[in-house]
């Protein structure tokens, strides 16, 4: 048996060598050919730097590689609603006017706007030379085409101003006038879905077209698979001069938060959409990479179903805003990157009353006595309903678990796929759950409408909270003109909301992306959105 | 294979390879009827709705109307299902993905190849390894090297797949820039070399169970009468080892083999997401979070005949290992 083992051990030495060879030449033969593809893009981004002659700054040229969680699947600008699409949407087609990072309105396709004192009259004068990026004029008959789509279609983002005409009264001016005042909307217009594409979809079908779509935008669409990357290139007409900086822009799969971020630290991509609260700080401290913040429209919240046997009852839900802290939740939770919410308008949103509502702050004894009040003055077991597959959520329903709980509320957790939880509460099968409001454009009514009006679709998102006076304030918001008095009355509202709790606005968080530390002049929107027309990548 | 098979024994000892291949279709056959239509009633049972995931929060009731009409979601569950097997038989495809807009089988031709060389990577590497590490142990029975041979099966297996695929990544890929991080490079060479890591991982999961499985057959051959006489006889430890110990222990193994390869058709799931691979897993796991019907179809029909042919392929190949087993599987 010794000889038979002597023998064996040997020949298994030599294959287990052999193999050990093997992946070593794995190994080489991968590193060459890594080494070449390095300086692949080495090579592209240098082409950049030579046709501006080795002068250092500014760079341009190369490409900037995008990591986002989930792939682009249509262009149809009036039928999207979620960022993977909006996001590509935006890069291709581009408003009349649009809102900068800070969320103010600005004229962008259009050089000037005017709206009427009555607020019935909206007129617009398109750029001298806008051009398509197929490099046909664009026209106010183009811009009349477009709107009138998004009207016909409707879609998740359906402009809500009654239109009375749309009207090109010269080849660059457009005169939209509606049938009653609308405040909202010239920040309506400010959305992707109001971009401007060519009449008629430049003569080719409506199917066409979005599968090859032609806007005014910093990029066009080279390669592009529904279920996978999306390739873009600058777009050589594009109205800023100059802009683009870089060459393409490619927007790569990553499903995987973790793969993402280790992707980012390797420099395989240059920017990464999502980041985790969580893993903010160790990619900001991290050797290559940084993060690019802004202040968001979104606002955290803990929604209550006004239908349900305890939280219809107003002192309940006033009791557990009083037990709950807020500020310590917001620390606790988001490191840095948010701040604690006293109204439901963020910050970032004008007439929003952060600083000056009177919210209900956290103190026990006042929670304790409020419960008193109600119709369970001993307590009550409840459920809170929680979308999984998000750790800070997870943490958060804890915090209010254990918050609720000081004041005799028994509170259990309820973990539901994203599938499942959006088929609960939109069938108002829930008790309590987390989730966030969003304002999609800088106005305070996108939030507003969405949140408290009980004819809605949405039925005050789902918590079917009704108020009449509330109801009154929106319409009136609505119809007033921006001004001191617009500003009332979304105080007022704000307040209401606040005193009678139909939700509990936790904290605002603020919008993380992660980018390597050779990228320059990157834009936040306060969408979540980028404009990488101004992305430079130093080399 | 079952014992009230009694018709199907008799037909299959009588020994004719076309029978066989008759009764293996039918067989196959009933088994992909089976899943199909597990499936197609089990995803429609889980809550859940495709068009709340496209539509998100601004489903208008409209909206979500028009779209279930638009996709055919409105129709009586057996109507749903007359048309989808229609679908299946005229155009050969379980219908355009809901959430992406293409074909599904295109969807799936398109990310089978990297999940299919993943695959057959990964059960090479573990068929090696497991070769060698299997044999030392074997032939070093009780002895230092096997205990050690015997510890790591009981330590890897207690090693969750992401786990082992993000260390490899920080380490690799990450501190030492060998490898990829993710995603799948381009021509063969690139494949190959962006698919290393993810292999290994798989093989990681695959390598206890096969070493633990050959190692007791190679001892039970080892110590069998036919051995001693062959060493009796003067013939080679060389010879003995490679044609007739490897041979005879190979066959519960293979089995195994198939078993796990089967398994891994559609459980690449996690190494794919770990290492941002588009393959078929990757695909399965954003189609069921999306409701996307079609395609979680689709792939559930790829899978139930992939692992149809494999089952044969291995019992083929288990007749050409050992031709007493013909007939008998």
């Amino acid at each position: 048996m010794s000889k038979f083992n002597a023998f064996q051990r040997k020949t298994f030495w030599v294959g287990s060598l052999v193999v050990l060879l093997m992946v070593v030449l794995a190994g080489c033969s991968g590193s060459k050919n890594d080494s070449a593809q390095n300086t692949g893009t080495n090579q592209s981004a240098n082409q950049g730097t030579d046709t501006s002659k080795n002068t250092e700054p500014p760079a341009t040229g190369g490409t900037f590689t995008y990591g986002r969680p989930a792939s682009v699947t249509s262009f149809d600008l009036h039928n999207q609603i979620t960022a993977n699409n909006a996001f590509a949407i935006d890069k291709v087609f581009e408003p009349l006017v649009a809102f900068d990072s800070e969320g103010k309105i600005v004229d962008w396709l259009a050089k000037s706007h005017t709206i009427s004192t009555d607020g019935l009259t909206y007129t617009f004068v398109l750029r001298d030379g806008l051009k398509f990026s197929n490099g046909t004029e664009v026209t106010a008959e183009d811009a009349v085409f477009s709107i009138q789509r998004h009207l016909t279609v409707g879609g998740p983002l359906a402009i809500a101003a009654q239109v009375a005409s749309l009207k090109a009264e010269d080849a660059k001016t457009l005169v939209i006038t509606l049938k009653e005042p609308y405040t909202p909307f010239i920040s309506e217009l400010t959305n992707f879905s109001n971009g401007i594409l060519p009449n008629k979809f430049g003569g080719v079908t409506e199917e066409e077209f979005f599968k090859n779509p032609i806007g005014t935008g910093p990029f066009v669409v080279e390669k592009w698979d529904p279920a996978g990357d999306l390739t873009f290139s600058k777009n050589p007409n594009y109205w800023q001069e100059g802009k683009p900086y870089i060459d393409k822009l490619v927007y790569k799969l990553i499903e995987d938060d973790s793969q993402a971020i280790n992707q980012l630290k390797a420099g395989e991509v240059d920017g990464i959409e999502t980041l985790a609260l969580g893993n903010a700080n160790e990619v900001k401290q991290g050797p290559d990479t940084t993060v690019a913040t802004n202040g968001s429209w979104v606002t955290e919240q803990l929604f209550f179903n006004t239908l349900d046997k305890h939280f219809s009852d107003i002192h309940v839900r006033r009791a557990l805003a009083l037990a709950l802290d807020r500020d310590g939740l917001t620390k606790a939770l988001t490191f840095g990157y948010a701040q604690v919410a006293n109204s439901l308008l963020p910050p970032a949103i004008p007439y929003n009353t952060n600083d000056t509502i009177k919210a209900l702050n956290h103190d026990e004894a006042a929670a304790k006595a409020e419960l008193a009040k109600s119709k369970f003055p001993d307590g009550f077991t409840t459920k809170l309903l929680v979308a999984s597959g998000n750790s800070t959520r997870a943490q958060e329903a804890q915090i209010i678990q254990a918050a609720a709980k000081t004041i005799g509320i028994n509170i259990e957790i309820e973990s539901v796929e994203l599938a499942s939880f959006r088929e609960r509460f939109f069938a108002y099968d829930f008790s309590a759950m987390l989730n966030s409001g969003q304002a999609d454009s800088p106005e305070a009514n996108s939030i507003l409408a969405f949140q408290t009006d009980p004819n809605g679709f949405s039925k005050s998102y789902w918590t079917h909270y009704t108020n009449d006076e509330v109801t009154k304030l929106l319409i009136e918001g609505q119809k007033t003109l921006d001004g001191a008095e617009r500003g009332d009355i979304y105080a007022k509202l704000q307040q209401i909301l606040a005193d009678e709790v139909p939700y509990i606005p936790l904290y605002y968080p603020d919008i993380i992306t992660g980018v390597r530390s050779s990228v320059e002049g990157l834009v936040v929107l306060p969408n979540g959105s980028l404009r990488f027309e101004d992305v430079r990548i130093k080399k | 294979m079952i014992k009230s098979n009694s018709l199907f024994k008799k037909i299959a000892d009588n020994d004719s390879p076309r029978r066989w291949l008759v009764l293996a279709l039918i067989r196959a056959a009933a088994v992909i009827t089976c899943v199909v239509a597990a499936v197609f009633f089990l995803i429609r049972i889980v809550p859940g709705d495709p068009a709340k995931m496209i539509l998100g929060e601004h489903s208008t009731p409209e909206a979500i109307q028009a779209l279930h009409h638009s996709l055919g979601l409105d129709l009586p569950l057996w109507e749903q299902f007359t048309r989808f097997v229609q679908n299946l038989f005229t155009h050969g495809d379980t219908g355009a993905s809901i959430a992406w807009g293409t074909s599904t089988r295109e969807l799936i031709a398109e990310r089978a190849p990297v999940t299919l060389l993943l695959i057959v990577m990964a059960s090479v590497l573990a068929i090696l390894v497991a070769l060698v590490l299997a044999t030392l142990a074997a032939t070093n029975k009780d002895r230092l090297l096997d205990h050690l041979i015997r510890i790591f099966p009981t330590i890897t297996l207690g090693m969750p797949v992401f786990w082992v695929g993000l260390l490899l990544i920080l380490f690799f890929s990450v501190r030492l820039g060998w490898f990829p991080v993710g995603g799948v490079g381009e021509g063969v060479a690139g494949t190959l070399y962006s698919l290393t890591l993810p292999a290994i991982t798989v093989a990681f999961s695959q390598i206890p169970t096969l070493v633990r499985s050959l190692r007791a057959q190679m001892l039970e051959v080892l110590e069998s009468d036919f051995v001693v006489t062959l060493k009796a006889a003067g013939i080679p430890n060389r010879v003995i080892l490679t044609k007739h110990v490897l041979r005879n222990s190979a066959l519960p193994t293979l089995m195994l083999l198939g078993v796990n390869i089967s398994y891994l058709i559609g459980g690449t799931l996690v190494v794919e997401q770990v290492f941002g691979i588009k393959g078929i897993g990757s695909l399965l796991f954003s189609a069921i979070s999306k409701r996307d019907f079609p395609v979680i179809q689709g792939i559930a029909l790829y899978c139930a005949i992939s692992v149809v042919i494999i089952s044969l392929l291995i019992e083929i190949s288990s007749w050409l290992l050992d031709p007493r087993t013909k007939g008998k599987q």
